[in-house]
């Protein structure tokens, strides 16, 4: 399995807030999440590999070589859609585009007419009148016109109605269906949950784990029991815990165990959010 | 790629387009109404409110929306957006001189046209203004580098008698003194090149350190 | 085809799928030579990884139940009997074994268990 994007070893320092050495790899041809809570520098990572900010140590390395040597050609084949959009509201959508497609060397007008139509976007409108959904549908057009390899998304879907959110799902599922790739960048897991292939967790400026997302759901499992059998053993083999008078549910990635020490428990495949959840309280410990 | 960034600076600052020509008429009339002796200041000084009116609503606009920040994630590089607003900066100077020429033909009686020696002052004047100001934008950005500027024209009044006085007497004044008309203006001319592509490394130096 | 994901099975996602496909082959249900979804149609289709997808399909592939064509896709192998017929025998060992170890775990002895399987073939006669 390829990788189209290696990131190793990435620290910045911002302030109060340091990523410290971030490294995952992006398999090829799949999406990939990046997961973890406000804060935890999801943005700040994808700003490095952007080249809006210069990290203080660390590589990356797209399609196995180095960004720095040629950085010009990496972006080229880099879609970018920011939660912000950042815009001007002045400017029409086509305006907007004019300054965009300039920079890329393989610009497809047509390509970018056809999805403006498809999202029933009008060229000749400003950018300020547009709703978020529509912001976010354009920032995509752009993105998607220039024969872009990957798709580099920052929290795409916050602020969206659930039906803007779903032809967004669609709409990556048949990008990377032509051979394309995605990284985006979400704390709405749920989403993921559909259309993820690869996962990587960041908390507090490092990587805890990279993994296929399947593998995950896999080794961990969601239990519930009784309280009066969680003996200090068995509460140790959990990731997160809770508690009521009625009795416990928890996250663990030992289920066999578990279940042996437990009778009558139920088990469950858990959500991307529940083992986001599992792995964010440990690292504040 | 440039011209399109200028394009896009000069859409963002649409409101000011009706503005500027009558502007770039109206106040060299005005200056030269008002004191027949400051003909010569009165292009540079025309050019300056303009060129600094239009120039400040772009990079309010490119500040508030920071739509710099997705540029920066194109392939355009950051000494490519540096060069832009430099060569938009070229650009109104540039226009401003033809509507003030225009001027001055229609009412030669009232505005004269620029000699080479007055157009050479005025640029370096204005290479100096900008070549300072520019840098001090990208390092400082919008809001604190207005403050800075702001403080700097409350300054000018003191500053600029003691500047003028120590020019005076100076032998760099006096070299120049001795030199044909022209050969004055195309000294100033070059050195306002000069002033401006030094600025202009400075900022590309500053801007490509920024984190956005 | 039918392939459901259990929620609640101990069984790794990948293995679920790759069963199920496999029952349909054995079963008749996939011909010899029936073109497969991609793995990409697969994944979207079933909310699971491609990953997974590529591995039931690389591991079927190994075990001789398809064939990959570079840019043309997978489809269901030309029947190997002997090995089809042993790995319907394996199968159903499998199940059986499961069967023992649950029985076990839960303390059926083996008579108990004969017991409960004749009972089952009873039914299924009557």
């Amino acid at each position: 399995m390829r990788s189209i994007l290696e990131v190793e070893g990435l620290t910045k320092r911002l302030g109060d807030f340091a990523l410290d050495g971030v490294s995952f790899a992006l398999p090829d041809n799949c999406i990939t999440g990046f997961i973890g809570v406000n804060g935890a520098g999801k943005t700040s990572t994808i700003k490095l590999l952007l080249g809006l900010m210069r990290a203080d140590a660390g590589d990356i390395r797209f399609l196995g070589e180095d960004i720095c040597k040629r950085e010009r050609e990496f972006k080229n084949q880099i879609g970018v859609v920011w939660d912000d959009g950042y815009f001007y509201p002045e400017l029409t959508l086509l305006e907007m585009k004019d300054v965009v497609a300039a920079a890329y060397s393989e610009w497809d007008e047509s390509q970018f007419r056809k999805l403006l139509e498809r999202f029933g976007l009008q060229g000749k409108q400003r950018i300020g009148t547009l709703s978020k959904g529509m912001r976010m549908k354009y920032a995509i057009a752009l993105a998607m016109s220039h024969r872009a390899r990957l798709l580099v998304m920052d929290e795409p879907t916050s602020g969206l109605d659930p039906q803007v959110r779903k032809e967004l799902l669609d709409l990556l599922l048949a990008y990377v269906a032509e051979g394309n790739s995605v990284f985006v960048s979400t704390h709405i897991t749920s989403d993921l949950d559909k259309i993820a292939d690869y996962l990587v967790l960041i908390d507090q400026g490092k990587v805890v784990w990279e993994e296929e997302k399947d593998r995950l759901l896999d080794t961990h499992r969601i239990i519930k029991g009784g309280a009066e059998e969680l003996t200090p053993e068995v509460r140790s083999m959990f990731l997160t815990l809770d508690e009521s008078s009625y009795g416990f549910t928890g996250l663990t990635a030992q289920r066999e165990k578990v279940c042996r020490h437990l009778r009558n428990a139920q088990v469950e495949r858990p959500s991307v959010e529940d083992i986001m959840l599992g792995y964010i309280g440990r690292s504040r410990i | 790629m440039i011209y399109h960034l200028i394009l896009k600076d000069l859409r963002l600052g649409k409101r000011y387009w009706a503005l500027l020509p009558i502007a770039a008429v109206a106040i060299p009339f005005f200056i030269v109404s008002k004191a027949a002796a400051a003909t010569s200041v009165a292009f540079a000084l025309s050019s300056l409110f303009i060129v600094y009116l239009f120039f400040n609503s772009v990079s309010m606009a490119e500040e508030k929306h920071r739509g710099a920040a997705y540029l920066c994630a194109t392939p355009y590089t950051r000494k490519t957006l540096v060069l832009g607003k430099y060569a938009l900066i070229l650009l109104l100077i540039g226009s401003s001189y033809i509507l003030y020429t225009l001027a001055a033909l229609i009412a030669p009686e009232r505005l004269p046209v620029l000699g080479i020696q007055e157009l050479g002052f005025s640029l370096l004047l204005l290479a100096a203004v900008f070549g300072l100001f520019l840098p001090i934008q990208y390092r400082l950005g919008y809001e604190k580098s207005r403050l800075v500027f702001f403080f700097f024209i409350f300054l000018m009044p003191f500053l600029l008698p003691y500047a003028v006085g120590e020019l005076d007497g100076s032998s760099l004044s006096n070299s120049m003194a001795g030199l044909a008309p022209v050969m004055q203006g195309v000294l100033a001319v070059a050195a306002a090149v000069i002033l401006l592509l030094g600025s202009m490394a400075v900022s590309v130096r500053i801007y490509a350190r920024q984190n956005l | 085809m039918r392939i459901v994901i259990s929620n609640t099975s101990d069984q790794p996602i990948y293995q679920q799928i790759k069963d199920q496909i496999k029952q349909a082959i054995l079963q008749g249900e996939l011909d010899e030579g029936t073109a497969l979804p991609s793995i990409r149609a697969l994944a979207n289709d079933l909310h699971v990884s491609v990953l997974t997808t590529r591995r039931v399909y690389d591991e079927l592939e190994s075990e001789g139940f398809i064939v990959t064509r570079a840019g043309k896709g997978s489809f269901v192998a030309q029947g190997n009997r002997e090995l089809l017929l042993e790995s319907k025998r394996r199968m159903v060992e499998v199940k059986l074994a499961e069967a023992w170890d649950t029985a076990r775990m839960l303390g059926i002895t083996r008579q108990e268990l004969f017991a409960m399987m004749e009972l089952l073939f009873e039914e299924e006669e009557g």
